[in-house]
């Protein structure tokens, strides 16, 4: 909610600086942004009573100390003759009604009314529309207009079950399902109670004679229909979180003012429908609570000055004010005195508990160590998948309508995982995830598993460059130990997967009960290493493999041509190995394939660019006697 | 003259992987709030909105528990856990104060945007007994702050509204750029809660705590889109070991 700085500090007697307000809003709890002078609100949802200049302001006194009163019309107002019924009493509880006919309305607002629509709104719709939303700012209660010579027949308010079309005063047609709080008149549903009026109804610049409706909807009958029939609604924002029950009267009598400032008046009529008279709750007055809750020692002359200050009732209890929808205990008691005394500003006392070792010696950290050790990396994936099983678990409400069901298996996922980093030019791909996996067998299956994949070359070193990933590999690194094979490995078809390569693709998955004891006898939790590195943006730009192979002949330069290799890096190199070491025996020279992988975080490298670096990288070791590129 | 057999090839060296960041993240705050006490507890990521709901006094017309929201399950028998806190209630219902436990693992809402994500991590904490004290809460929450951030980082807290705590609380960090970031939310455990979980709220009193992993990981590694840590992509997961 947008408040504008000066607005808000005419209700208070001090006038604070923003930056001065902005701390204390902070204390209390009212997140804000700043722009100008304009404070963009953020208030938590039990705080509907802040929704508004007057609501905040009122938040705030206890700081900065009360100032102006409301300018309200003083007069008298005659009964409103309004054939109503309210068939629904605990929906809402105390309605009031009011009638004003006017005879022409000024050409311009008055700069307090012009400048809430040239600063925080933009638009104007129709004089009373301006003045119903300027109230709603400014003291929190949202009213409706009806065009008061729409409304013939009798006016009825009631919860009902509807299947009906309804047409927004913005335009919109909604179709109300399911129970609703509505106005009906006439047979037709004029407005969706607490949310919008209809377009039937509805104010326009013509309307000389309105009909402000002024209400306390209870908060429950309201939730969720804003949502429901997706209409963006202030009111429907405020009645969920509960508004002033008692501010009707002084909420009408603005309304009146306003009006006055801007039009002449012919009549004002006023008739207010009570059902039920809410009395204020009462909470006994017990500090040692309060204290007990906070870890404080203050006094109780202390503790009741803070609640009256923000506005409670003190006499033999605590009587709360009927905006304050929020407390009903004293741990809700306790909150408001630390609010207003800070919480940065209660002492912390520390606890005293038995240290505990975490248990990470489990047999899962030890999968995860030996995993690590030999290459491969932990994924993380959502559980959301097109695939339908037997055993899924469907989503009723999913994000996207194709991936509705829960996976009950790893692999999808891993395959997905593999595919991203091939397109990513990667050839040697070692996954694995450990997650539980949810199944209905008809009742609901946990099940925690490992899922590993892999695929591409074996490794970058020149010892397993040139060999595969394959069934043999895995078998060994998971099966050894055992006579059977533990771990099922399966080979993943590639003409079923959306891609191009050829490598072959391996897959395990198996139950992390299924996996025996044996399995970890020999493992360690080493390789968990937590390492808070500070990560570098990956690059989106493509790379490019760079494959030189040297001849070297005078065999003395072999390992400085080595060491000068291994030292190699620059902004624009993302990898560099040797991938081929050859002795010749016969011709007494030593053949070294070297890979370099050039990548850049800021754009796509030219073959300029990369050729330059090259040139930088070869210049000192071609310089080298006996050490040479066939060809170059 | 150096002969072939001389000559040394080049150390094959066989890459390591790696932990998921996130995973090392969770790990670390589990060690770190053992190393004060509080011992691990798990539960379902597929819960009863009972659980998940009710009795951590979350009322049917709350907002979280609209659709847009939570994800349900099977024509609204379940959801998927919107927090870990059910976790801690079937722990207290199992279990007599005083007690000490964190819950972790992945969490579910209905949320799908550059900042937010359908799934994520969370690490709550509880802590039941006598005289339990907002501050003391506030102390224990110094010292997660201080051992992640260094004992100088300056730390804020701000009055907020979780239905399962009152007084409530969230914490922010002041950034090497001068903004305060929040970190966590915490406060004092309803008495409502308790007396759900057959505690008598009238001798016993909780302190808790809950923790974004995302969020830490991201102020700890200096990622700075959370979508990151699940594109699976190699060149970022090989960063971290």
């Amino acid at each position: 909610m947008k408040i504008l700085y000066q607005d808000l500090i005419n209700h208070l007697h001090e006038k604070p600086s923003k930056e001065l307000l902005s701390k204390k809003l902070f204390q209390l709890g009212h997140e804000h942004e700043i722009y100008g002078d304009i404070f963009d609100m953020e208030f938590t949802p039990n705080r509907g009573d802040c929704l508004s200049v007057l609501g905040l302001a009122r938040d705030l006194n206890i700081f900065f100390g009360k100032s102006e009163t409301i300018d309200v019309f003083n007069g008298n107002i005659n009964t409103l003759e309004i054939n109503f019924e309210n068939l629904s009493p605990p929906d809402c509880p105390k309605i009031s009604f009011l009638e004003i006919e006017i005879e022409n309305v000024m050409d311009n607002y008055r700069p307090y009314l012009e400048n809430y629509f040239s600063t925080i709104v933009g638009k104007k719709t129709n004089f009373f529309t301006d003045i119903s939303n300027f109230i709603s700012y400014e003291l929190g209660q949202p009213t409706h207009c009806f065009d008061r010579e729409t409304i013939k027949d009798k006016l009825i308010f009631k919860n009902k079950e509807c299947n009906n079309t309804f047409k927004t005063l913005l335009g919109s047609e909604v179709t109300l399902k399911g129970r609703n709080c509505v106005f009906v008149s006439a047979g037709e549903i004029i407005s969706l109670a607490g949310v919008m009026g209809g377009t039937s109804t509805a104010c326009s610049s013509e309307t000389k004679k309105v009909l402000v409706e002024c209400a306390y909807f209870n908060p429950e009958s309201i939730i969720g229909k804003s949502i429901k029939y997706n209409l963006v609604s202030d009111a429907a924002h405020k009645f969920e979180r509960g508004v002033d029950i008692e501010s009707q009267e002084l909420v009408l009598r603005r309304f009146i003012k306003i009006v006055q400032d801007h039009a002449k008046i012919k009549s004002i009529k006023l008739k207010s429908f009570i059902e039920d008279d809410i009395q204020s709750p009462t909470i006994p007055i017990d500090t040692n609570k309060i204290n007990n809750i906070l870890g404080t020692s203050f006094k109780e002359n202390e503790y009741l000055g803070y609640l009256n200050d923000l506005g409670f009732n003190i006499l033999n209890d605590i009587k709360v004010p009927l905006y304050r929808h929020d407390i009903k205990t004293n741990n809700d008691l306790a909150e408001e005195i630390a609010r207003v005394v800070g919480y940065d500003n209660i002492k912390s006392s520390p606890i005293n508990l038995k240290k505990l070792v975490y248990r990470d010696e489990t047999k899962e950290a030890k999968l995860e160590s030996f995993l690590i050790e030999n290459g491969f990396y932990e994924v993380i994936n959502f559980p959301f998948t097109s695939n339908e099983e037997k055993e899924s678990i469907k989503i009723d409400n999913p994000l996207d309508s194709n991936r509705n069901n829960l996976r009950v298996s790893l692999k999808d996922s891993l395959i997905n995982n593999l595919l991203y980093n091939e397109r990513r030019q990667k050839d040697s791909i070692k996954l694995f995830e450990i997650s539980d996996i949810y199944t209905k067998d008809p009742k609901i299956k946990q099940q925690k598993r490992l899922g590993l994949l892999v695929s591409g070359r074996l490794g970058k070193n020149y010892n397993d460059f040139s060999k595969k990933l394959d069934y043999k590999y895995l078998n060994k690194l998971l099966n050894r130990d055992f006579n059977e094979a533990i771990f099922k490995i399966t080979e993943i078809h590639r003409n079923v997967l959306d891609t191009k390569k050829k490598d072959k693709i391996f897959y395990v998955e198996i139950s992390m009960n299924d996996i025996p004891s044996s399995f970890y006898s020999n493992l360690s939790t080493k390789n968990n290493v937590i390492n808070f590195v500070t990560y570098k943006p990956v690059s989106e730009y493509p790379s490019s493999t760079r494959d030189f192979s040297f001849s070297i002949n005078k065999l003395d330069k072999v390992e400085t041509v080595i060491s000068m290799l291994d030292e190699v890096s620059d902004d624009i190199i993302k990898d560099t190995f040797i991938f081929d070491f050859y002795k010749n025996d016969t011709t007494k020279v030593v053949k070294l394939g070297y890979r370099c992988i050039f990548q850049s975080h800021s754009k796509t490298l030219s073959d300029k660019e990369i050729n330059n670096k090259i040139q930088e990288i070869l210049s000192p070791i071609l310089k080298l006697d006996g050490v040479l590129i066939p060809g170059m | 003259m150096s002969s072939l057999d001389n000559i040394n090839p080049p150390v094959a060296h066989n890459e390591y992987g790696g932990l998921h960041p996130i995973n090392q993240t969770k790990e670390y705050l589990l060690k770190l709030l053992a190393s004060m006490g509080f011992g691990v507890v798990h539960g379902p990521e597929i819960e009863t909105e009972e659980f998940n709901f009710d009795m951590l006094n979350i009322k049917k017309s709350h907002p979280a528990r609209q659709m847009h929201d939570t994800f349900y399950t099977e024509g609204k028998k379940n959801v998927l856990r919107t927090h870990t806190s059910p976790v801690q209630i079937r722990s207290m219902l199992e279990s007599n104060p005083p007690i000490a436990f964190t819950s972790a693992g992945k969490v579910y809402r209905k949320d799908d945007d550059a900042t937010h994500l359908p799934m994520f991590h969370q690490v709550e904490g509880i802590y039941v007994d006598v005289n339990v004290t907002f501050a003391n809460l506030k102390d224990l929450i110094h010292q997660i702050l201080h051992e992640l951030f260094g004992d100088n980082v300056q730390i804020r807290f701000r009055p907020s509204y979780f239905p399962f705590t009152e007084p409530s609380a969230e914490v922010d960090i002041l950034s090497e750029s001068g903004k305060w970031l929040e970190i966590l939310g915490c406060g004092i455990v309803n008495p409502i809660v308790l007396n759900n979980c057959n505690i008598d709220s009238n001798r016993y009193s909780g302190l808790a705590f809950g923790l974004g992993v995302e969020r830490i990981a991201m102020l700890k590694y200096g990622v700075n889109d959370i979508r990151q840590f699940y594109k699976s992509n190699l060149d970022f997961l090989a960063q971290f070991k």
